[in-house]
């Protein structure tokens, strides 16, 4: 034997189209800001540069990610997420947790914050993954293997609905419910859990007045322009000029203080203003390739454990995708969901990556 | 390698989030193709402000070219809120420049909007408080070039011609008429706001040009304008009347020359004018009754249907005349006695009148009254006009007939009596009187548009009708009721009108309203000269010696400034014992000192010596009795 063992391969199709959408991101986030950033900073390029030391960050994590052996780790998996339960009930403590926008879902000083919720859906997909690699023959019973599993999915999502943040619960359950489907268990016991869940998002929906606004602005934004129809509208107003072509590079007028906060949950409509139907359709197609690479590293995977965790993470991914995008084109209600790699956000970007990291990662490549 | 039905449920899984991320393609290409027209627009509304781009107001001219109202350069002050930075010190410094209350310039400064226009406060501020503006230089307030109205003979012509608002915008008279060609196009200054009301950096702004007014000629000439001005100026000092009005037409196209009345106001200050004041305009305006003016009409109804001879056929006046149980008196106690009816028309005999519409007969007069455009607008392009008050038909009896054809029971304009006078002796055509003559284009003074001359009537009475009526009115001012008018060298003709001024149907005790219609030359009509003077104050109440000399006035000068030379053809004047003879100047050139001499005038010797070497006046001259002559010696 001339090696020992032979190194497996970063996977390019995954990791090219997730850095050209970093840099497509990274850009947006400055072109976006600049105007904001120069009105309460002075400085133009106050987000760029945070956004770009986040981006560093992030590289890191994935590195950690990428090098992580998971088989190691796969043995604490229950330490892990008891930690980060314990993390999401710290945070509801007064005192320990701080609010932003109303939601009491960070730690951190000063501008370095860390949001359990990212740390919990982590977490929650390694718990899953292990669930249901270990107990994969049996969860064709439903109630007997599946319902057990979701307990703590369940209990992390009431902890996050006390925050409240609804969008991180939303996709973090969401993705544990698409792990659960791949397995095993019939297709039926989703219907019933999806009407449970229909009913239960009708509950949570009723008990916050904010939440029944935001249904009815969807319905019709221009019952309360300025108010619970403002974003939507805001949205359109950048999207629809847009047009076929855009507005051409810096050329968006939405960022002129119209749309609020352009850098974070709405900068893809900045970009479908600024580059119209065809950058749009341009970057979708990026992220669904990148997703369905994903997908596509998940059969190709040596084991189900590996398999579980792409599954996991990449469904993270995805309804976080399709909710921010169906958010900005008016396909959902505003839930306040980041578009992943795009929107600036430290916390979010860094445990991204070290999500994409894990679907890299590796160890997972290799046959136990 | 993974169990088959994970690799199976993954496929799925694969089509169903393709599926489900391409939703977002289809509805983006629903906003960005569907509904893009639609919310483009409402956007653009969102995004873009605009600032007004004032037009520069067309002037109005004379007929001459002379500048009756034009523009003035001035400054305006303009906020833009977000440059703002304290706004209450910036309103309070504004408000003690400006002498203007601090709060609501605080409230307009604090609009949300890019670009605040301080109207109008801030608007055609003076030099001086611009200066201090500027000095204080605060952030976001800026001086900028505006334009106010100006009209440079002030009261001249105001009662026709009107004035703007503050933003120069046409209110009254021919300002407010022709405000659509006057005003221009605005044009604006378009950019992008941001949602804080700053500027868009970075995109141009579109900028639609205003579009200068077109000018405006009118066929007022301002030398007669003038001099009608300063004869109402100076009448309605005098005899201190509640009105007086002027207006000069030309009598072979219908257009004035000259219109205005007392009392006016300056059309620079209009709020310092009462609404009555600048809304009415007199000579198109007010209707009274015209009294003996309004013989000529009557006279001429009965040449044209050839009633009378009026060199040969008499009347006999007698003092008064009874119609339908009510007396018509003759103006003279006793009456006039026999008159040939070219007397009966210079001695304003009202009973000779009342023959005259007995001989028309109540249906002739009554047409004719309404063929002169009598009880309906004449169609003037001025604002405000009245149509005058005439019987209907049915309630028109021999007496009204009677009284009409002496001026009584029918009201009528200034403007209706002028030209039906100017038919009477232009040939008999009736024309539209107008008051515009051109559209120009203000920069280069091209010429655009002339306003037509309409005719109403070709021919309301015949060319040898008018030729008689031109003898007639000739004969009024040199011999009869007109003579203060009399003009030596200038054929005019003319008729005196005095009314009892009537209230509610009573005619009131001493008050009365003095006209006088003339025209001139009377060989070749050139202008037609109206003047009516309602209620002057303790004076001889009558037309002819109060109106006449002012007529007098009005035309010896409109006359030089037509270019009308003077000829010594006309009906001589006839001298009464009021009036001063004049006598032609004899020859003294070479005469000694002792043989000058004269029944009619006093001489002024200049020089020594005995023998006469000049003489002023020259010879040949009419000058009047008891003037003196010089006479240089050597």
């Amino acid at each position: 034997m001339k090696k020992k063992y032979l190194k497996p391969k970063i996977n390019l199709k995954i990791l090219i189209p997730l850095y050209i959408i970093l840099i497509i991101g990274i850009y947006m986030v400055y072109s976006s800001s600049k105007i904001w950033a120069n009105y309460m900073y002075h400085d133009s390029f106050y987000y760029f540069k945070r956004q770009l030391i986040f981006l560093i960050l992030g590289t890191i994590m994935l590195i950690i990610g990428y090098k992580m052996n998971l088989n190691k780790v796969k043995k604490n998996i229950n330490k892990i997420l008891l930690l980060s339960i314990l993390l999401l009930i710290l945070v509801l403590i007064p005192g320990l947790g701080i609010s932003r926008n109303g939601s009491k879902s960070w730690f951190g000083i000063g501008d370095f914050l860390f949001q359990p919720s990212e740390f919990f859906k982590i977490a929650i997909v390694l718990y899953m993954a292990r669930k249901l690699t270990d107990y994969y023959l049996t969860t064709n019973k439903f109630f007997k293997t599946i319902i057990p599993f979701l307990l703590p999915a369940l209990v992390g999502f009431l902890l996050i609905m006390l925050q409240p943040d609804f969008g991180s619960g939303i996709v973090m359950l969401a993705a544990v419910l698409i792990m659960c489907m791949v397995s095993k268990s019939k297709f039926k016991n989703y219907l019933i859990i999806g009407l449970i869940g229909i009913f239960g998002l009708g509950i949570l929906i009723s008990s916050a007045t904010y939440r029944i606004d935001r249904i009815v602005a969807f319905f019709n934004p221009w019952k309360d322009p300025l108010g619970s129809g403002f974003q939507i509208i805001q949205s359109l107003y950048a999207i629809s000029p847009g047009g076929l072509m855009g507005r051409g590079i810096d050329g968006s007028f939405q960022k002129f203080f119209y749309l609020p906060e352009p850098q974070t949950d709405f900068i893809f409509s900045i970009f479908a203003e600024e580059y119209g139907f065809i950058g749009s359709f341009v970057v979708i197609v990026l992220y669904i390739y990148l997703i369905d690479m994903c997908f596509k590293s998940a059969i190709k995977s040596k084991n189900e454990f590996a398999s579980f965790i792409k599954i996991g993470f990449t469904s993270l991914i995805a309804v976080q995708v399709f909710i921010n995008l169906g958010v900005v084109v008016g396909l959902l209600p505003v839930t306040g969901i980041t578009l992943p790699f795009m929107s600036y956000g430290g916390s979010s970007l860094t445990l991204l990556m070290f999500s994409m990291g894990l679907i890299l990662n590796q160890s997972l490549e290799e046959s136990t | 390698m993974i169990y088959y039905t994970l690799k199976k449920k993954i496929n799925v899984l694969r089509v169903i989030v393709i599926i489900m991320i391409s939703c977002v393609i289809l509805k983006l290409g629903y906003a960005q193709f569907v509904q893009y027209k639609k919310i483009d627009l409402k956007a653009t509304d969102l995004w873009e402000r605009s600032f007004p781009l004032e037009a520069s107001r067309g002037n109005i001219y004379d007929c001459n070219m002379e500048v009756l109202a034009s523009n003035l350069p001035t400054m305006s002050v303009v906020v833009i809120p977000f440059q703002v930075k304290d706004k209450e010190t910036v309103s309070s410094k504004l408000a003690s420049i400006l002498e203007c209350d601090k709060d609501r310039l605080f409230e307009k400064i604090s609009k949300k909007a890019s670009i605040v226009r301080l109207s109008p406060e801030g608007r055609q501020i003076s030099d001086e408080k611009a200066y201090l503006i500027n000095k204080e230089k605060l952030s976001g307030v800026y001086v900028v070039q505006d334009s106010k109205r100006y009209y440079p003979y002030n009261e001249l012509l105001a009662p026709s011609l009107g004035f703007v608002g503050i933003d120069n915008q046409g209110l009254a008279g021919i300002e407010a008429k022709y405000d659509n060609y006057l005003k221009g196009k605005n044009g604006s200054l378009n950019y992008k706001m941001d949602a804080k009301g700053g500027l868009m950096n970075g995109f141009i702004s579109r900028m639609e040009s205003p579009v200068s007014g077109l000018s405006l000629q009118l066929t007022i000439n301002l030398q007669i304008q003038e001099i009608i001005e300063r004869e109402l100026t100076n009448a309605y000092a005098k005899y201190n009347p509640d009105t007086i009005l002027a207006l000069a037409m030309n009598p072979n196209n219908g257009e004035i020359l000259a219109i205005s009345n007392r009392p006016t106001y300056n059309p620079n200050n209009y709020q310092d004018a009462s609404q009555e004041v600048y809304n009415r305009n007199l000579p198109i305006w007010m209707n009274y009754e015209p009294g003996s003016t309004f013989k000529s009409i009557t006279f001429a109804a009965g040449l044209e249907e050839n009633k009378f001879d009026m060199f040969k056929d008499t009347y006999y006046d007698t003092g008064s005349v009874v119609v339908e149980g009510r007396t018509i008196k003759s103006w003279k106690k006793g009456g006039h006695g026999l008159q040939t009816f070219l007397e009966v028309l210079e001695n304003s005999s009202n009973p000779g009148f009342v023959e005259i519409s007995r001989r028309l007969g109540t249906k002739t007069l009554y047409e004719y009254v309404k063929k002169f455009g009598f009880s309906k607008k004449t169609g003037v392009d001025l604002v405000g006009e009245s149509s005058g008050i005439f019987f209907n038909y049915d309630d028109y009896g021999e007496l009204e007939n009677a009284t009409t054809a002496f001026g009584q029971g029918i009201s009528t304009t200034a403007i209706q009596l002028v030209r039906a006078f100017s038919a009477l002796i232009n040939g008999g055509r009736l024309y539209v009187p107008k008051i515009s003559k051109s559209l120009i284009l203000t920069s280069n003074k091209e010429v655009l548009f002339d306003f037509p001359t309409i005719v109403e009537n070709e021919q309301v009475i015949s060319k040898k009708t008018s030729e008689l009526m031109r003898y007639a009115l000739e004969s009024v001012v040199s011999k009869g009721s007109g003579r203060k008018a009399y003009i030596e060298g200038y054929r005019v003709g003319g008729k005196t009108g005095t009314a009892q001024k009537a209230k509610n149907g009573v005619y009131l005790e001493n008050e009365y309203i003095l006209s006088f219609l003339a025209g001139a030359p009377m060989n070749d009509p050139k202008i037609v000269v109206y003047v009516a003077m309602d209620n002057p104050k303790s004076t001889i109440q009558y037309g002819g010696t109060i109106i006449g000399p002012i007529m007098k006035n009005i035309l010896e000068d409109a006359l030089v400034a037509l270019n009308v030379s003077k000829s010594n053809e006309g009906i001589d004047f006839e001298y009464t014992w009021m009036d001063t003879k004049t006598y032609e100047v004899e020859n003294y050139i070479g005469l000694d000192k002792s043989k000058v001499k004269s029944k009619y005038f006093r001489f002024q010797f200049v020089g020594d010596g005995n023998k006469v070497l000049d003489q002023l006046p020259k010879v040949g001259e009419k000058i009047e009795e008891g003037k003196t002559i010089v006479l240089f010696l050597g």
